[in-house]
């Protein structure tokens, strides 16, 4: 072997209860070289970083360190090897500077280095094991340098909350840089950043390999693993599927690697024309209220009766900001929103929920459920307040406990009591199949679903699917929000792709295949889009 | 037998069950630090000590003595029941309520001068000084609703501000002194006033302090009760308290819920006032802390497993022996080491939520341990 491996992870296998998240996964990366870790949600890329740092012990797979077997128990074990990582939430101190951000936890001692006198020893001795005042002076000089040396402009100064995400992740690196690191992860690094930002992380990527440093950089956008990788891994639903020298390979081929072949099977629906429009959102923008970044961009469309909608994507490009705007728990910066032909975008989400929105939230335990509150309880959530569950202020138990009992018997809701058993402590499919039914017996016109099936083992998916088929057959609008292709193809009527907030295509699930829509949604096609775009507006 | 034994591990399972098994392991836990603390300060009278601790008016031998200092104990009980109660409105709606004290001193303002100055009808003063409690208690409300200000740290504030505005005003009106200089002020039992004793003071050996209150506080509990189980309105408290996101996800209009919810248990910490001045027994005086009652209220109301019916009787036990406390003097313990005594058995009731927690964990882990062996068996 004639190029010498920085890191070498070899047959890493890591169960989680019955759930396989790597499965004899093979990492090589060689020293200086930047290996890309491309995989869809879910399919066991932070899984295997979070094993090179230390946070989770392999059950069975070695790693080598430039051709050495070690033993890295926690992310101490990887400082000590020289393994530095970047999360994909950055863990800094908001208030504290910046420079205190980077020193913190390795931090240089006031010490009298030229043959100190014996008042100057025991000075030495005692602040390295009890007093530990810090050499400020000195750290920062060392800070500087590293921000020389690598061109990465930071204001040492200011408070981590003053700055940008993006000064931010530079406090990440040179964080790095500062512990010596050789081998750096970065953790969908570019996830937060614009458009220019990345442009700018990318060069200083590149500029940190030419100083020597061996990196791994988790992505699925394929445009940027194109600029600035040497060799891409790919991986699939925990399973290593192939390295390839990024000059030697195309998006295309990459693209269908993370995605799979496998002949995908879209369930018998019966053909429908959908009928009259539901919802039309127009022009729809929504500004994140913390990062100031244009959460959703200009976002349009329609959903009519009788469809499927999917919005696709990987998560994060701004669909469930999408949801939220259309729900009312996200203000809208500008657009409209039209139900059944009136405009609801002034009305607030009491007043939304009323005009005919059913909506299956994405995480069940923040929006979808009281955890301590009771089925009975749960099933009257969003509509304790109409007239058969109450009057003059006070709630009709007996119309409730009825309703609740329907639902458990239609959805074959399971606990081990009744209806008054605490949601709580039921499992993951019964408590979606709470919700599930309960915002289809509301029956409104419009159903929005918000990864349904999130979480849930084959049985309970195959169920849910056949749920939202059948609402379409009773001519309602579905609009659904997926990150799962399967599930993308298996229900719908339409595809629209959203990438960093904007729809970038719309597509009919028969005339398109997994690697055309697995492009889009990594952004590789985002260029062809825009030019079209400007084409239209010439 | 095997169905004695289903009734007995269903009720054992029962959320009802587990919150009076912990309230009890709390007090007792208590009990047996107040008796350590009797033993190290005076070993030879610690036993009689605890007795009369525990025994309050029962060590009495003459059966008037007993009625009349069980009737006073049963009176000392209602306000504390109303205090437990407005921080149990607030808890339920995800609020902590720790400006009890200072709602209280707002409605004392109110008690003197309507009460003892203006010699106003009983029902009178305690609708005003109500209403009193509960629009300072919604500063706190509306800070929190349209700033996001912690309620903990407004209400601690609020509390010494309360305190030096009722100090401030009531020292410098002479109408309401009980005498000149005396810097107490009591609502005489010959006051309009005067909450009424409609013959209860006859059951109790002619003890005045017992009377319309003690009625009054039980109907309050049950409208709570009631505003928790069956109305709209407690639901949509009480979804806010367990998980505001879910609120907005059902469209509940959280500013709304949080000014109500500070809103009713202000007013419940004026009527907590209004009850302790206006029995004709206890006096206000000017004081440089906030009144214990507010957070006797927090102790009481976790100890009841913050369950409005709970309450009467976590109430009831604190100003047992908080009563029982005042007597043990006598045996040469001094004051101190009684309120020492009492305020740690009633600050351990506080561990309600811990012993809680750490049974809940308990359970879960024999139940993950049933699951899994029940997973195994069936593969």
């Amino acid at each position: 072997m004639s190029e010498t491996y920085a890191i070498e992870m070899l047959g890493i296998t890591k169960k989680f209860g019955n759930i396989l998240a790597n499965d004899h996964i093979d990492i090589r990366l060689k020293k200086g070289h930047i290996l890309a870790l491309c995989g869809e949600n879910d399919a066991g890329k932070s899984t295997i970083m979070s094993i090179l740092f230390g946070l989770f012990q392999p059950d069975e797979g070695v790693i080598k360190k430039e051709g050495v077997e070690v033993k890295i128990q926690n992310p101490n074990d990887a400082t000590k090897l020289n393994i530095g990582m970047v999360h994909q939430h950055f863990k800094l101190v908001d208030s504290f500077s910046v420079l205190q951000n980077i020193i913190l936890g390795d931090e240089t001692l006031k010490e009298y280095p030229d043959k100190p006198n014996v008042f100057q020893k025991a000075f030495n001795f005692l602040n390295k094991h009890i007093f530990k005042i810090i050499d400020v002076k000195k750290a920062r000089e060392e800070v500087n340098k590293i921000i020389e040396q690598y061109d990465l402009q930071v204001d040492l100064d200011k408070k981590v909350k003053d700055i940008s995400v993006e000064m931010q992740q530079k406090v990440e690196i040179i964080k790095m840089l500062y512990r010596h690191n050789e081998i750096l992860i970065f953790d969908e690094p570019t996830a937060v950043l614009t458009e220019q930002e990345i442009q700018d992380f990318l060069t200083v990527l590149t500029h940190l390999k030419e100083e020597g440093k061996s990196i791994i950089f988790i992505s699925h956008k394929l445009n940027e693993v194109f600029q600035v990788s040497d060799e891409i891994t790919v991986i699939r639903k925990g399973l290593y599927i192939d390295t390839l020298k990024t000059s030697e390979t195309t998006k295309e081929e990459v693209s269908s690697l993370m995605v799979g072949r496998k002949v995908e099977f879209i369930s018998e629906k019966e053909k429908k024309t959908p009928q009259e429009e539901v919802l039309r959102v127009e022009h729809l923008s929504i500004m994140d209220p913390s990062s100031k970044k244009k959460v959703v961009n200009d976002v349009s469309f329609n959903v009519r009766k009788g469809e499927i909608v999917t919005l696709a994507g990987i998560d994060g490009n701004g669909q469930q900001e999408v949801i939220y705007g259309i729900t009312g728990l996200m203000k809208m910066q500008s657009g409209s929103i039209m139900l059944d032909r009136k405009d609801i975008s002034t009305l607030s989400i009491r007043e939304r929920i009323k005009a005919g929105i059913s909506h299956i939230p994405e995480d069940r335990h923040k929006h979808g459920l009281v955890l301590d509150y009771s089925i009975y309880e749960n099933s009257i959530l969003d509509r304790y307040f109409e007239k058969d569950y109450s009057q003059h202020l006070l709630l009709k138990d007996k119309n409730i406990t009825k309703y609740g009992d329907e639902l458990i018997e239609k959805y074959d809701i399971r606990s081990s009591g009744d209806g008054n058993t605490l949601v709580r402590g039921m499992s993951g499919g019964n408590q979606q199949k709470i919700i599930i039914g309960r915002e289809i017996e509301r029956n409104q016109d419009l159903l929005i679903a918000v990864q349904p099936t999130r979480g849930l083992d084959i049985g309970a998916i195959e169920g849910i699917h056949e749920l939202l088929l059948k609402q379409r057959e009773n001519d309602k609008a579905i609009l659904l929000v997926s990150l799962e292709l399967d599930q993308v193809f298996s229900l719908s009527d339409r595809i629209l792709v959203m990438y960093e907030g904007e729809i970038v295509g719309e597509f009919d699930p028969h005339e398109v295949d997994r690697e055309t829509l697995g492009l889009y949604m990594s952004g590789a096609r985002k260029d062809q889009v825009n030019a079209i775009k400007e084409n239209k507006h010439d | 037998m095997t169905k004695i034994k289903t009734f007995f591990s269903t009720l054992l399972k029962k959320e009802g069950t587990k919150t009076v098994i912990t309230s009890l392991w709390c007090a007792l836990l208590g009990l047996i630090l107040g008796f350590l603390l009797l033993l190290f300060i005076n070993a030879k009278e610690a036993a009689y000590g605890m007795t009369s601790v525990l025994g309050n008016y029962l060590i009495f031998s003459n059966p008037q003595d007993r009625l009349n200092y069980f009737g006073q104990t049963l009176a000392k009980t209602a306000p504390l029941i109303a205090m437990s109660l407005s921080i149990l409105v607030c808890y339920k709606a995800g609020l902590f309520n720790i400006g009890g004290s200072g709602q209280y001193s707002i409605a004392v303002i109110v008690i003197t001068f309507l009460g003892i100055g203006a010699n106003m009808p009983w029902y009178l003063t305690m609708i005003v000084a109500m209403i009193a409690s509960m629009l300072w208690a919604m500063i706190t409300g509306a800070l929190k609703a349209f700033f996001n200000v912690n309620e903990v740290i407004s209400g601690i504030m609020l509390n010494w501000i309360a305190l030096y505005i009722t100090n401030g005003i009531l020292s410098t009106n002479s109408i309401v002194w009980d005498s000149p200089h005396s810097e107490a002020f009591t609502i005489s039992t010959t006051s309009n006033s005067y909450i009424p004793s409609i013959g209860l003071d006859k059951l109790f050996a002619n003890n005045s302090i017992v009377g319309l209150g003690m009625i009054l506080i039980l109907v309050v509990v049950v409208i709570i009760f009631i505003l928790f189980k069956k109305t709209t309105l407690g639901y949509e408290l009480k979804t806010t308290g367990l998980n505001s996101d879910a609120a907005s996800y059902a469209g509940m209009n959280k500013v709304k819920n949080v000014l109500i919810a500070t809103a009713i248990s202000g007013a419940l910490a004026g009527l907590a006032a209004s009850l302790n001045l206006q029995n004709g027994f206890t006096s206000w005086r000017l004081s440089s802390t906030p009144v214990d009652i507010g957070f006797q209220g927090i102790s009481s109301a976790f100890l009841g497993g913050l369950h409005p019916i709970g309450v009467i009787f976590s109430s009831y036990f604190i100003v047992h022996i908080s009563e029982g406390g005042s007597m043990i003097t006598d045996l040469g313990f001094s004051p101190e080491v009684a309120s020492i005594m009492t305020s740690l058995i009633i600050y351990l009731s506080g561990f309600v939520f811990f012993i809680k927690e750490l049974l809940r964990r308990h359970e879960i882990k024999l139940e993950f341990a049933k699951a899994t062996r029940g997973k195994e068996g069936q593969a």
